[in-house]
């Protein structure tokens, strides 16, 4: 599709990754159309086909773990109700810790997730070879492992959800960038493009890294900061390795797809922006690839496929940023996933279809309306756990 | 660049013991020097490898340690390319992924059974609770070598660190030239091939067998903008500064589709050549060449008794007619490949003259690719340098100035790369690129005649062709490291999914080991037609560093890659 169909929706939607997506599948089931999609890239150019396709249920707060949960169910049920088959393989999230304090912070999240039904397990490093062998455990003084926790292929999400929109009469227009969000008497009236626009009442957020951006262009400061995040995949390999592993101290991950690769990275360094582009630098390569083969050593020899980057959406409290603007009526939030939209998707934006539908949700707005930023000195709540 | 180099082969290896190296258990003549499949190939074409997905035969293709169809397992570490391993005496060689052996695979059973391709992407879904069984299934089925069953205790040795004022990175005929030119002008330069390096003009450091791997975007605010990493005997880190860069990386030549271009038998022209030290037999004794150009004319000097028939997508050369009489090797003109007989091995080619619906049988047990020449241009994608697609040369190509200067100061692209052809206006590139290197005005007047930007590629009516034909049966593998077929990528379109990056992850075209070298140039031409629009229009994908598969220990090596606003 090159140009809208319509000359004005009910709900428009920035952004066509699995946020926005979803976003826009769960207002259509619950009848709220005519809803246009619109991204300024291809489906999947952005962090939703740029992830490791992990997906934990392991966190430090307790929403948080419950909106995860709810999304591992609903990744379950995919194949089903979206035919397309994204593969996820519970093979579990092992998070290794390399200092007391971590194993602290493993005990704390491993309470939380506990008080939430789900059977993780803290680990001594002896027992950290039953879950994934060939690891070389000097440093690692404990670990954390949730069998239920597992890994995806992304690409197959966002064809399923596009499919599934646009059946149920939804539009997506993808290459198009929304440049200007029009206001009439503090409410949204409506968006425009390079050649053209369209009348809305609600407008939502769903850019992720490109979200500060596109909240400016609403006029709205807003805290979030992308930063850009490396990954790499290895040649594949026979299977060998289970589950997702996730080091705290260096954010080192890496998990083995379905295909055989070994996916994964690493925290390094990067000037906030979205700015510099997505390039790789030969800084993670190096600093990967140590980290990497020091922690797995047979995988030494192994070759480097190739190296991409995507942006992650971050914000100060570590949680996402769901609602609608307290400043602008009609604009609602739907970002500031840092790199884990994939995770909470399905469950984070039914909630954020409930609340551009005016229904009530669940979620605790000092935990995650927009409106918390905005004259509180320092977040209520936070979510440290930003990495794998 | 000479892609006809062998090296170690890109991995460590335990330390030799003594003795013959031993293929699956028996002993093996190696010659020094000389890579495994060479040494196999006396015995005739050797199957190392099932691919990936239906586990179909595969031979080695390539000859350069791109592709995916010599993959060997040597003293207990993984997916080594057999092209370019020089066995050392002791070495115990495996193959991968095939059982009891890839001649005879069991599994082979998958491409007969999934006779009209396996769907990942909606298939096995149902009952959901079957799903961790297809999990372990599908697994299994994927991947090529187990992880290794030890920790390499060879160390890869310290990395090589330079600095210079010009970087050459090609040793063929543009590279050799502005290497020379940059000697006479005493400049400080640093030339570097994948291959060997002939002898060095005085004053020019040669690093031969280094492979450039990553061109980062430059830092324009350093005094070296450009650094680049490679690897030494695909083991050994490199990384080099630069002030300026020439990229004289030359083509490669390319794949082509048609119903059986993946059967043992089908390789490229520098595959062929790789097989054989030039006055040895090669494992082939009546070959197909395909292609009617200069490539084709150098495979029928080295290989003319063993050549059945030539046939090109278009036009024959001169050249190629002139040697081919002389041996009395018939020709066949805008002709197209319809299909191959053999599943072990290519027993005949089923070819057809353009636009007429009788086909002929050929027999043959090679085909050789020498039908057309790709940019080897990765590194000029990886650095940011703006391409553009020309039309006759099916591909796209760096927009250069007058001087050679490419969008990005200081990079300067010549010779083949740039769309230069023929060795004449190939060196004088080289020469002027030297020139500009060093802020000299252009020493030519005009650019010599690049490959023309407008005009169709000869393949795209051949591909033509080729969609509206009928295939009774049999897989048209589009993506041979991934086992995609050509249905795939139709049914992709069909369903709206359109250009090449949202079509590669739809289908996984191009992910493959090779990166999309054999299959990418293809999928555009094939992408245009399907979508109807030109292929320009299309898009490319991101080249992704490295250009070639890199160990993880090559690069944990390199200690001088600080973060970004370090020194």
């Amino acid at each position: 599709m090159i140009a809208p169909a319509r000359p004005e929706y009910r709900v428009v939607v920035v952004g066509a990754g699995v946020i926005g997506l979803y976003t826009a599948y769960h207002l259509l089931k619950g009848g709220f159309g005519p809803v246009l999609v619109v991204d300024r890239g291809f489906l999947s150019s952005g962090a939703s086909g740029r992830n490791g396709g992990g997906v934990r249920q392991q966190w430090e707060t307790q929403a948080t773990v419950r909106l995860a949960r709810e999304s591992v169910a609903a990744y379950r049920r995919f194949g089903s109700d979206f035919g397309y088959n994204v593969w996820f393989r519970q093979g579990g999230y092992l998070f290794l810790a390399s200092s007391a304090a971590e194993v602290g912070q493993l005990r704390s999240v491993h309470a939380v997730v506990q008080k939430e039904g789900l059977a993780s397990r803290l680990l001594a490093p002896n027992e950290v070879p039953r879950y994934a062998a060939g690891l070389a455990l000097d440093g690692v003084h404990g670990a954390s492992f949730l069998r239920s926790d597992g890994t995806l292929y992304p690409f197959p999400a966002i064809w399923g959800l596009y499919e599934a929109i646009r059946s149920l009469g939804g539009e997506v227009l993808l290459g198009t960038e929304v440049l200007s969000v029009a206001r009439d008497a503090g409410r949204v009236s409506g968006v425009s493009f390079v050649n053209g626009s369209v009348k809305t009442s609600v407008v939502v957020n769903a850019a992720g890294g490109w979200s500060k951006e596109f909240s400016a262009r609403a006029g709205l400061a807003v805290v979030n900061q992308p930063s850009r995040h490396e990954i790499l995949a290895t040649e594949p390999l026979k299977p060998f390795l289970d589950p997702m592993v996730v080091r705290l101290s260096d954010g080192l991950y890496f998990s083995q797809t379905m295909r055989g690769e070994i996916v994964g990275g690493l925290t390094v360094p990067h000037p906030p922006g979205i700015g510099a582009g997505m390039a790789t630098s030969p800084h993670f390569l190096t600093s990967m690839a140590r980290a990497l083969s020091t922690l797995v050593p047979r995988l030494r020899s192994l070759g480097v496929l190739r190296a991409w980057s995507g942006f992650y959406d971050d914000t100060p409290d570590g949680l996402p940023v769901i609602g609608e603007d307290p400043r602008l009526t009609g604009f609602v939030h739907a970002n500031g996933f840092g790199g884990h939209g994939f995770m909470l998707a399905p469950a984070a934006a039914q909630r954020v279809a409930k609340s551009v539908m005016g229904e009530g949700t669940d979620l605790d707005p000092a935990m995650f309306a927009p409106g918390r930023f905005l004259g509180a000195p320092s977040p209520a709540t936070v979510e440290r756990l930003q990495l794998g | 660049m000479v892609n006809t180099a062998q090296w170690s082969g890109g991995r460590e290896m335990e330390p030799p013991s003594s003795g013959a190296p031993r293929f699956r258990g028996a002993p093996v003549t190696v010659r020094p020097g000389e890579s495994l499949v060479s040494a196999l190939s006396r015995r005739g074409l050797p199957i190392l490898q099932r691919s990936i997905r239906y586990h179909r035969p595969r031979a080695p293709f390539c000859g350069v340690g791109a592709c995916t169809q010599c993959l060997v397992r040597v003293n207990g570490q993984p997916n080594v390319r057999a092209c370019t391993y020089r066995p050392l005496p002791g070495d115990r060689i495996e193959t991968e992924n095939a059982w009891p052996s890839p001649t005879n695979d069991l599994l082979g059973v998958l491409d007969l059974l999934f006779w009209r391709g396996i769907d990942t992407l909606h298939g096995f879904r149902r009952p959901r609770s079957a799903a961790p069984v297809y999990h372990r299934i599908i697994r299994r089925l994927a991947g090529y070598g187990r992880a290794a069953d030890t920790v390499p205790t060879t160390p890869v040795g310290a990395p090589v660190v330079r600095s210079t004022a010009v970087l050459v990175i090609g040793g063929g005929p543009a590279g050799r030239a502005a290497a020379g030119r940059l000697s006479e002008n005493r400049a400080e330069t640093l030339w570097i091939d994948a291959g060997p390096l002939p002898d060095s003009p005085p004053g020019v450091t040669a690093l031969p067998r280094t492979r450039a791997i990553f061109l980062p975007l430059p830092d324009p605010a350093a005094e070296t903008p450009f650094q680049l990493l490679a690897s030494i005997d695909g083991v050994r880190a490199a990384s080099i500064r630069a002030r300026r860069v020439i990229v004289a990386t030359g083509g490669f030549d390319a794949g082509l589709l048609f119903p059986g271009s993946d059967r043992p038998g089908v390789m490229t022209a520098e595959g062929a050549l790789s097989l054989a030290v030039p006055g040895d037999a090669p494992p082939f004794a009546r070959a197909l060449i395909v292609g009617g150009g200069e490539r084709a004319a150098l495979l029928l000097e080295r290989f003319g008794t063993f050549v059945e028939a030539v046939v090109a997508p278009g036009a024959i050369d001169p050249v190629v007619v002139e040697r081919a009489s002389a041996l009395g090797v018939p020709l066949y003109p805008r002709s197209l490949l319809r299909g191959v007989q053999g599943r072990r091995r290519v027993r005949s080619a089923h070819v057809a003259h353009r636009g007429a619906k009788e086909r002929f049988e050929l027999r043959c047990d090679a085909i050789l690719l020498a039908h057309r020449r790709v940019p080897n241009a990765q590194l000029l994608f990886q650095a940011g340098v703006r391409m553009h697609w020309r039309g006759a040369g099916g591909a796209y190509f760096p927009v250069i100035d007058h001087d050679l200067t490419t969008s990005v100061p200081g990079l300067f692209a010549a010779g083949e790369l740039a769309g230069f052809t023929g060795t004449e206006a190939i060196e004088a590139s080289g020469r002027s690129a030297a020139e500009a290197s060093l802020g000299r005005p252009a020493s030519l007047d005009a650019l010599p005649a690049r490959v023309p930007a407008d005009g169709p590629h000869e393949l795209e009516g051949y591909y033509r062709e080729l969609l509206s034909g009928q295939f009774a049966s049999g897989k048209l593998v589009a993506c041979a490291c991934e086992d995609v077929l050509l249905e795939e990528i139709r049914h992709a379109v069909r369903d709206g999914y359109r250009g090449i990056e949202v079509v590669k992850r739809y289908t996984g075209v191009g992910t493959g080991l090779c990166q999309g070298r054999y299959c990418l140039p293809d999928a555009l031409l094939l992408l245009s037609i399907l979508e109807g629009r030109p292929p320009e229009s299309i898009g490319y994908i991101t080249q992704r560093p490295p250009v070639f598969p890199t160990a993880l220990s090559t690069f944990a090596s390199l200690s001088d890659c600080a973060a970004p606003g370090g020194s």
